[in-house]
């Protein structure tokens, strides 16, 4: 398969939450292409997760549809923001147990768990509960466990709150290097340096409704003559500066 | 997703929550713990309450009446064993107070009548704050017949040599006598052929009370689970929220048969151990299995459906241990039905840990049939039925409702 094959393409998608006047996404456009991460940017209830809902599969689109060109659905992954695992298991316990909900053979399993304890140098931390791991070691088990998957396209929810310079650092690298395996990643963020260091592609969402879409580059030369000076002038021009919360 | 890899996920669901539960030491004494110490505790303490002749309390007595009969009257009650005469109240009260005694009768002066006779208002009883009101009961009970068989002495002195003589030599003992009383049994003995006690009654009572409290760590993983978005992550693994469900259901079950062997263990070795009777495991293996399994059923359904509709832990916690509390005090187990009103004892035979208990205990004490048995497991496994129905909804959509 050649480089930059559309992984998913979600066009229209149009959801409304029970009970709400106003749609949490309106006619919203997405490609994820095999090793491109594409910045999902927004204020707080912009509809952000909301996309990410309906892209894993959780909540199905009442409007549009969700495609996929390689013909058969990809393997989607989600890294929460939450430490959506087990405290009270080790790290190995943990990857054990969602290695275990996978439709693989016990071998295969091990491989899994093996191969995302390596891949998020977890190793030294192997044994210890999640409880008692640092900030930086519990996000890398998070990735690790969506890494199990084995995913064709990565969700990736604000990965790095709350975690140390190094941390972050090397999570980014280990996002790079599965967009270098052919991973599309879809990487919603408040961190604009994030997105400008990860991402050739932003969706910018507001009120359920795209502001701006397409390569960073083209969106930051702005459509009059004054580029924008970096992506959170982009973000602020588009989104205004009032508080939203 | 096959019918092995099913299998297999259930398995490693029901393992999680059992490594999780073998990591949370308050669960586990919620679990364990506590129901062993309220069977201890209620082994000794309703001991007593269920033998049906109790001996007297030693007893006190302050004479202040001086007339010869009052004197002849109280020799022969100092005479028994536990009883010693004291010479004024403020001595008596301070025998009470120190616990040489345990119960005090003081004759007052006019307690023979002026017509001859013993006046029972004339007669008080005091009582130390340990005497079980059994025992005070059988002492007022004593002390009345004793004293009928004064008047008749009277009586008959006054009626002639001849029938004076026939009650000349009797005594108040051999109006009460310890041999010969009449028996009493109640119905479970009567059909079961044995004798309840205390230790045969607290096990079932406080296993289902220990079985019920599976809530605190059904609360403690599912909210955890719920608010750390990990059930939604599972769901994002091709996890159904039935399969997270029954993973759950056969991890608590299997937990209350746990609960069940530790219980039985208790009764049946701790309890004589330290002094009491040993619970009496002769019973109908069919029967108790259908109660287990049912009792289980609804006390992980009712567990499943607090920690569905609650937002935190601290609030299943409290609003779980409330219940199984008011539960356990209407069904009988805290205070045995026997001592409680009518219109309580209905609606206690109408509660759900009250078909537990009332099943539960009729094979223990070794009377069971169909017929008892049955609707009260039925009962059981139709309150399971509705708690997990309403919790469908909350785990489905993962968050409170």
């Amino acid at each position: 398969m050649s480089e930059n094959t559309c992984v998913l393409t979600a066009e229209q998608l149009v959801y409304r939450y029970p009970k709400q006047i106003e749609s949490a996404l309106n006619c919203v456009s997405l490609r994820l292409e095999r090793g491109q991460a594409v910045g999902l940017l927004g204020p707080n209830g912009s509809g952000k997760s909301t996309l990410i809902n309906l892209l894993n599969g959780l909540r199905a689109p009442q409007g549009g549809h969700i495609s996929y060109d390689t013909g058969h659905p990809p393997i989607v992954a989600w890294v929460p923001q939450e430490y959506a695992f087990y405290p009270d298991l080790s790290c190995r316990e943990n990857l054990r147990f969602f290695a275990g909900m996978l439709d693989a053979t016990a071998h295969d399993a091990t491989r899994r768990v093996e191969s995302a304890l390596s891949a998020c140098l977890l190793h030294e931390f192997a044994e210890r509960r999640a409880r008692h791991c640092s900030g930086g070691v519990r996000r890398r088990l998070n990735l690790g466990i969506a890494l199990l998957q084995q995913p064709d396209v990565l969700l990736l929810d604000e990965p790095t709150v709350g975690v140390d310079p190094q941390s972050r650092r090397f999570l980014l690298d280990r996002v790079r290097d599965l967009m270098r395996a052919g991973t599309a990643v879809l990487y919603a963020t408040h961190y604009m340096e994030e997105v400008s260091a990860m991402c050739s592609q932003v969706l910018l969402l507001d009120h359920g409704r795209v502001l701006a879409s397409g390569a960073l580059e083209t969106l930051l030369r702005g459509e009059g003559d004054v580029p924008f000076a970096n992506l959170e002038a982009l973000f602020t021009h588009h989104t205004q500066r009032g508080l939203r919360d | 997703m096959n019918r092995d890899h099913r299998l297999s996920k259930l398995l490693h669901l029901v393992i999680k929550e059992w490594r999780l539960l073998l990591r949370n030491p308050h669960g586990l004494a919620a679990l364990f713990l506590m129901p062993s110490a309220f069977v201890l505790v209620m082994s000794f303490t309703l001991k007593n309450t269920l033998i049906v002749r109790l001996p007297l309390p030693a007893t006190g007595w302050v004479l202040e009446d001086k007339s010869p009969i009052a004197a002849q009257w109280s020799r022969e009650w100092l005479a028994r064993p536990d009883m010693k005469r004291f010479l004024s109240r403020e001595e008596l009260k301070a025998a009470l107070k120190a616990r040489q005694v345990d119960a005090g009768i003081i004759v007052h002066a006019g307690w023979l009548g002026d017509d001859g006779r013993p006046r029972a208002e004339e007669l008080e009883i005091w009582l130390g704050n340990r005497v079980q009101p059994a025992a005070a009961a059988r002492l007022r009970a004593e002390l009345s017949f004793s004293m009928l068989q004064v008047q008749m002495k009277i009586a008959a002195a006054e009626a002639g040599p001849f029938a004076s003589v026939l009650l000349s030599s009797a005594s108040s003992s051999e109006l009460l006598p310890e041999r010969g009383a009449p028996t009493i049994r109640y119905l479970y003995e009567i059909e079961s052929g044995r004798t309840m006690t205390a230790v045969q009654q607290s096990v079932p009572a406080w296993l289902i009370f220990g079985m019920f409290f599976v809530v605190i760590p059904i609360a403690g993983v599912l909210i955890q689970e719920r608010n750390d978005r990990t059930l939604t992550r599972l769901t994002t693994f091709g996890v159904t929220p039935g399969l997270v469900l029954a993973g759950k259901l056969i991890a608590f079950m299997l937990l209350n048969w746990v609960q069940l062997a530790f219980m039985l263990l208790v009764g049946r070795v701790l309890v004589p151990l330290l002094g009491g009777d040993a619970l009496n495991l002769n019973i109908a293996l069919g029967w108790f299995l259908l109660m287990v399994a049912a009792t289980s059923a609804a006390a992980v359904g009712l567990g499943l459906l607090i920690a569905a509709r609650t937002r935190s832990f601290e609030h299943a916690a409290a609003l779980g241990g409330g219940i199984n509390v008011i539960l356990a005090a209407i069904a009988g187990v805290m205070v045995p039905r026997m001592l409680m009103p009518p219109t309580l004892q209905t609606v206690s035979e109408n509660s759900p840990m009250g078909w537990a208990l009332d099943g539960m205990q009729s094979v223990f004490l070794g009377d069971p049939d169909a017929a008892f048995i049955l609707p009260r497991a039925a009962l059981l496994l139709a309150f399971a039925a509705v708690c997990l129905l309403l919790s469908w909804r909350p785990i489905r959509h993962q968050e409170p409702a």
